[in-house]
């Protein structure tokens, strides 16, 4: 049987007394669905887990002007059933009712999907898509960041170590056509790939490289499939070779293409 | 050394107050099996995946073998043990009987706190619904067939009394 | 019969059945595997002092503690040691194992062992361990195990062969050269692991001299005699229980960790648990993978005049029960049609991979795959519909399609047609829809020998003692049934009593579908003697001739009157008390004397659409048929079918073991795929057929296993139906699928 390798538990109730223990050996803990996970098998080994859960600020799904703001302890499946969530960013709620499964949604919070960085996620990809930022806090102050710059590749992002996701920020765009479609045959997608449309045209595939692979257009119409099924990075594995996920690709950016047209 | 690796915490759990010192690194599985003797919480492939270790922790479903003990301080956590009513099956439980939705029974807990979870959120749910909740469960045994009638009974049984 | 509620389903909904899992004992200790990390290396040393001094360790136990013991296990070939010794042949086999106060302490004094390896060259496929050359994994002569697996081989060896298998009769090669038509099928079965549920697990403990052991193990009594060999112990003084099993298979036949568990209770003289999750479980036992080829001779008419058939199976590190799996697979690979010419050549051959062993269907998946799919071409090259043509060649009730063995005691070919009409084989199917089905049957039921006992108590309710496990395929309620209905007493006065090897009466196992039918059988003769027992006691209190006392429907009537069965208890030992008991035996004589006791048939088949575009698989419609003589328990039965056709459907589309030179890439369940809710059909169609052409009680036969055979070949011809090309290997992912399409150009 599995057991987790001994650790000990810190438990700040501001984000300040938080920055002040995190570091390379004290990893933020919040959800904890992927962290205890990669514990349980030994790929990571914190000395200290910094529990989050205690820090209040970070609960709240609010509405920040023409943004909505997402704190750093919000389950997908408290997002997804927000009201303000339901309300401006439906797309988004779909996109996260789909995440895992029920016990991951759960307990697995959007931040901590953003800062674990696993190649094959869904969240990642539809808020780039959807021109999502972080706001990032250290004991200098606060920076924010697109979450298309924060995620730079596998298990890997931008966050220093002392520093800490403390909310995601997603624009409220009422003019937006949005479709996500993945492809999953197995525990996680092997593609996903979000197009959204107001005015320019964003297209994120994610899941089939290293991390979300963002391309614009200024229309729906220069978008060719073949030729970025041609361009994108693609990690082979056990659910496809690259040809294959290539095809994929190809076959999903048509039908999300189909899809947007749907949506008006 | 900062930080502590054994807690005091007193979840409620199953309806009664507990406290229990653990270890942090314990997980809500081993707490439950180990501590408590709460054995109807399973464990198999311990990755979030087969659902056999699901228990409610604050109304919420969980995969207990990677939540932390120390994490239900203070909250209400059921397990399978919790439902029935003195020796009074919950209707859920009923339905699983009635429709011989187990056989080995190894994952029948987990999927009836998931079917507790999804019938508290969509009272008469489709098909499709159904299924889809269960994505993180598994059963080698059934087929599934039965245990998604049983869902459906269960909800037509409960949304009876509801009514 | 009528579908009584599962006697085990409230404990299963509350919580309270107890798995072997559960159990704990006073002073305890948890254990954690130190596994290796190579494939194929000499141990050069394991230093244990950093463990030892891990606070909470109590004990590293390595192969050279065993040195005084048998320190190894295997009913056909006792070749697998319980901790490596001298060499490791798999990554991931056990080397240590630590003892700790607790699992913490066990789990952290683990990653401490220091083990150093002298890299050996492995072989990770049957063809690599083949070649000339080939570094061999094994090269002592561990001889023979139970002699009643005539498979051993027990010659030092000078190859990688575990076993092999010539068999036949007729003039194939004659009746090949003068066939109108030659259709040649070539398969490759994916290395699959069970799955079920509960891991592997034990809890050990030396007590009163008696070795007990209470583990999630189909065959509690073969497990003892491994135990008892290992610490030569007489057989009375191992004591194996196996409480509810979490999911069998088959992958809990034989001795997988219990020895491990029994040597760290013996090196420390406390108890001790050892308990796997599911990646320990993978690295524990898989089911062998298949290389099947098949050539078939048919004259113009669609008459099956041969089958030549070579088969390879990958029986990976230690034999297990890899030789038997050989044997039955050689057995079931030519199908059952009426041929006078068959010819199979089998071997199965050590790898450095997981020991594989049986798993529900007993190597007739491997080879129905190929052989079905055979009957499939064969169709296409002679123009001929599938149906008609198996029609044409399945041996009828009553003949033989195997020399020496049971003539077919089922109608093949009404099955085929209840099979054909629920699927809607006649019916058009949409583009890029198919459906394939097909029937197989196996030498089921295993040895015959089963032993139960009865007994009734004073207030006239009953006892039944079986050495049978319940691992949900439902014996506690269909075997309390035969008791309920043999004695004419109510099943809520019938209680029974299963696996322990000091408790119970001898049971050779709960596998090859043999429970209802042979352990059926033995209680159906406890109960003949216990009502004989009761009509004698009856008579001796009362007077009468014998001939004039009659023990039925919970009474013994006589000439006197009629008399309940406490009534008679309590007066033949004067009061409250005593019990008269009975035990049945089966063995191998008599209608039980021509093996296989029976012909498991498998009757299955899907249809399924695929995605032109990504060769995505989707399961619209499953139909089982089974074919049982008469259904003791109708839903239990249906349950059986359904989830043995699901197991079929997960191998067909998900499920495969993949390797990486020695590395196991998908050892746990979010890379190993099993089927789902979302992937089951949303049609399901059981159907029953009940003739009564069985030898068990009623007429019954064994089921529960024959639908999963077929289900490989049937989706493979379904997705063949659907996008013109004949798939050869499984499973039929999406990426093979849409390769498939592409070469056919759809």
């Amino acid at each position: 049987m599995g057991v987790l390798p001994p650790f000990r538990l810190l438990r700040p109730t501001t984000v300040s007394e938080a920055l002040g223990w995190v570091n390379d050996d004290r990893m933020a803990y919040a959800g904890g669905t992927e962290l205890l996970l990669a514990m349980k098998e030994g790929l990571l080994r914190p000395t200290h887990l910094v529990d989050l859960k205690g820090i209040d600020s970070l609960r709240q799904v609010r509405c920040a002007g023409r943004e909505v703001a997402i704190g750093a302890l919000v389950t997908h499946t408290r997002a997804a059933d927000h009201p303000i969530v339901r309300d401006r960013l439906p797309d988004l709620g779909e996109v996260l009712n789909r995440v895992g499964n029920p016990r991951v949604r759960a307990t697995g919070t959007l931040a901590g999907n953003l800062c674990f960085a696993e190649p094959r996620s869904d969240v990642a990809t539809a808020l780039v898509a959807l021109g999502g930022e972080v706001e990032i806090a250290s004991t200098f102050g606060c920076r924010r960041m697109a979450v298309e710059d924060f995620v730079v590749g596998p298990y890997s992002t931008a966050l220093a170590t002392e520093e800490l996701v403390t909310h995601i920020f997603v624009p409220v765009r009422a003019d937006l056509r949005f479709v996500y479609l993945k492809h999953q045959t197995t525990e996680r997608p092997t593609l996903g790939v979000a197009l959204a449309a107001n005015g320019h045209v964003s297209l994120v595939v994610g899941a089939v490289g290293f991390a979300p692979q963002v391309f614009r257009w200024d229309s729906l119409s220069d978008l060719d499939p073949s030729e970025i099924a041609g361009q994108v990075e693609v990690v082979p594995d056990l659910t496809g070779s690259e040809e294959y996920k290539r095809h994929l690709v190809e076959v999903y950016l048509r039908r999300a293409m189909v899809g947007l047209d749907g949506r008006s | 050394m900062i930080g502590a690796d054994i807690m005091e915490i007193s979840p409620e759990i199953n309806g009664r107050q507990a406290v229990l010192t653990v270890p942090v690194r314990m997980t809500l599985a081993e707490m439950l099996r180990d501590r408590l003797g709460l054995y109807g919480v399973k464990l198999s492939c311990e990755m979030q995946v087969c659902g056999v270790c699901t228990v409610l922790v604050g109304g919420q479903p969980v995969s207990s073998c990677t939540f932390l003990a120390v994490d239900t301080d203070g909250r209400r956590v059921l397990t399978v043990e919790g439902l029935a009513d003195g020796g009074r099956l919950h209707p859920i439980q009923q339905a699983f009987v009635d429709r011989f939705a187990l056989q080995c029974g190894f994952c029948t807990p987990g999927f009836i706190m998931m079917t507790k979870h999804l019938l508290e959120r969509s009272s008469q749910p489709d098909r499709e619904q159904i299924v889809a909740h269960f994505d993180g469960n598994l059963c080698r045994c059934t087929g599934y067939a039965p245990i998604i009638e049983a869902v459906q009974d269960a909800a037509g049984k409960l949304g009876e009394v509801g009514s | 019969m009528i579908s009584p509620p599962r006697l085990d389903a409230v404990p299963k909904v509350t919580g309270k059945a107890r798995y072997a899992v559960d159990f704990r004992a006073a002073g305890m200790l948890f254990s954690a595997v130190v596994r290796s990390e190579r494939g194929h290396a000499l141990l050069k040393s394991i230093d244990t002092s950093a463990a030892l001094a891990e606070p909470g360790v109590v004990a590293v136990v390595t192969g050279e503690d065993l040195a005084s013991l048998f320190p190894r296990f295997g009913h056909i070939i006792p070749d697998h040691p319980i901790l490596a010794t001298d060499k490791v042949r798999y990554l991931g086999e056990p080397v240590a194992l630590v003892l700790a106060e607790d699992r913490y302490a066990a789990h952290d004094g683990a990653e401490l062992v220091e083990v150093s390896y002298e890299d050996l060259p492995v072989v990770m496929d049957p063809e690599q361990a083949l070649a000339d050359g080939a570094p061999l994994l094994h090269t002592t002569d561990y001889g023979v195990g139970d002699r009643s697996f005539e498979e051993a081989h027990s010659e030092p060896r000078s190859d990688n062969v575990c076993h092999r298998v010539e068999l036949g009769w007729g003039e194939v090669d004659s009746a090949l050269a003068r066939a109108d038509h030659l259709v040649e099928t070539s398969t490759s079965y994916p290395m699959l692991y069970g799955y079920a549920m509960e891991p592997y697990n034990a809890l050990a403990h030396f007590e009163d001299g008696y070795l007990k052991v209470v583990t999630t193990a189909q065959h509690p009594f073969m497990v003892r005699d491994d135990l008892a060999r290992v610490f030569s112990l007489p057989l009375s003084h191992v004591r194996v229980t196996s409480p509810y099993v979490g999911g069998g298979y088959g992958t809990k036949s034989y001795t997988k960790v219990e020895p491990l568990a029994a040597v760290g209770a013996w090196y420390t003289g406390r108890p001790v648990k050892v308990e796997f999750d599911a990646t320990g479980a993978i690295l524990t036992t898989r089911a062998d993978s298949a290389r099947v080829t098949i050539r078939s001779g048919f004259d113009s008419a669609g008459r099956l005049l041969a089958r030549d058939v070579r088969l390879t199976l990958d029986t990976g590190a230690y034999a297990d029960n890899g030789p038997l799996v050989l044997s039955k697979a050689s057995n079931r690979c030519f199908g059952p049609y009426r041929n006078g010419n068959v010819r199979v050549s089998g071997v199965a051959v050590y790898t450095n991979t997981v020991p594989s062993s049986s798993y529900r269907g007993f190597g007739a998946p491997q080879v129905s795959l190929a052989s079905e799919l055979n009957m499939d071409q064969a169709a296409e090259a002679l123009g001929m519909d599938p149906g008609e043509l198996r029609r044409l060649n399945l041996i009828p009730p009553g003949e033989r399609h195997y020399p020496g063995k049971r003539p077919m005691d089922a109608d093949l070919v009404a099955d085929l047609d209840l099979l054909l009409e629920g699927l809607g084989w006649d019916e058009p199917t949409e583009k890029h829809q198919g459906i394939g089905f097909g029937v197989t049957a196996s030498d089921a039921g295993a040895f015959p020998v089963s032993t139960a006992t009865v007994k009734i108590l004073p207030d006239g309710s009953a006892l039944v003692a079986t050495g049978s496990s319940e691992m949900g395929q439902g014996s506690r309620t269909a075997l309390s049934q035969i008791a309920s209905r043999e004695l004419g007493i109510p099943l809520q006065k019938v209680a029974i009593a299963q696996s322990d090897t000091h408790a119970t009466p001898y049971e050779r196992t709960s596998g090859a579908s043999r429970t209802t039918t042979l352990t059926g059988l033995a209680i159906q003769r406890a109960c003949a003697q216990l009502l004989s027992r009761l009509e004698e006691a009856a008579t001796e209190l009362k007077g009468g001739a014998p001939t004039e006392v009659k023990a039925a429907e919970g009474m013994v009537v006589g000439p006197w009157g009629d008399l309940s069965f406490a009534e008679v208890v309590q007066e033949w030992f004067g009061g409250r008390l005593g019990e008269l008991s009975a035990t049945g035996v089966v063995r191998r004589v008599g209608e039980l004397q021509e093996l296989p006791p029976f012909w498991e048939i498998g009757t299955s088949g899907v249809k399924v659409r695929v995605d032109p575009d990504t060769g995505q698989v989707f399961a619209l419609r499953m139909v089982t048929v089974a074919d049982v003589g008469h259904a003791i328990h109708p839903e239990m039965l249906k349950g059986q079918d359904v989830g043995a056709a699901t197991q079929g459907l997960g191998a067909a589309l998900f499920e495969e073991l993949v390797y990486d030179g020695p590395q196991l890439i998908n050892p746990n369940l979010v890379e190993y795929r099993v089927p789902r809710a979302s992937d089951m059909p949303a049609e399901i169609v059981t159907i029953v057929a009940q003739r009564g052409d069985g030898v068990g009680p009623y007429g019954a036969k064994g089921g529960g296993e024959g639908t999963l055979n077929p289900m490989g070949a049937a989706t493979a011809a379904a997705v063949a139906r659907a996008i013109g090309r004949w798939p050869d290997r499984l499973p039929l992912s999406p990426e093979r699928v849409w390769r498939l399409m592409r070469e056919s150009g759809d």
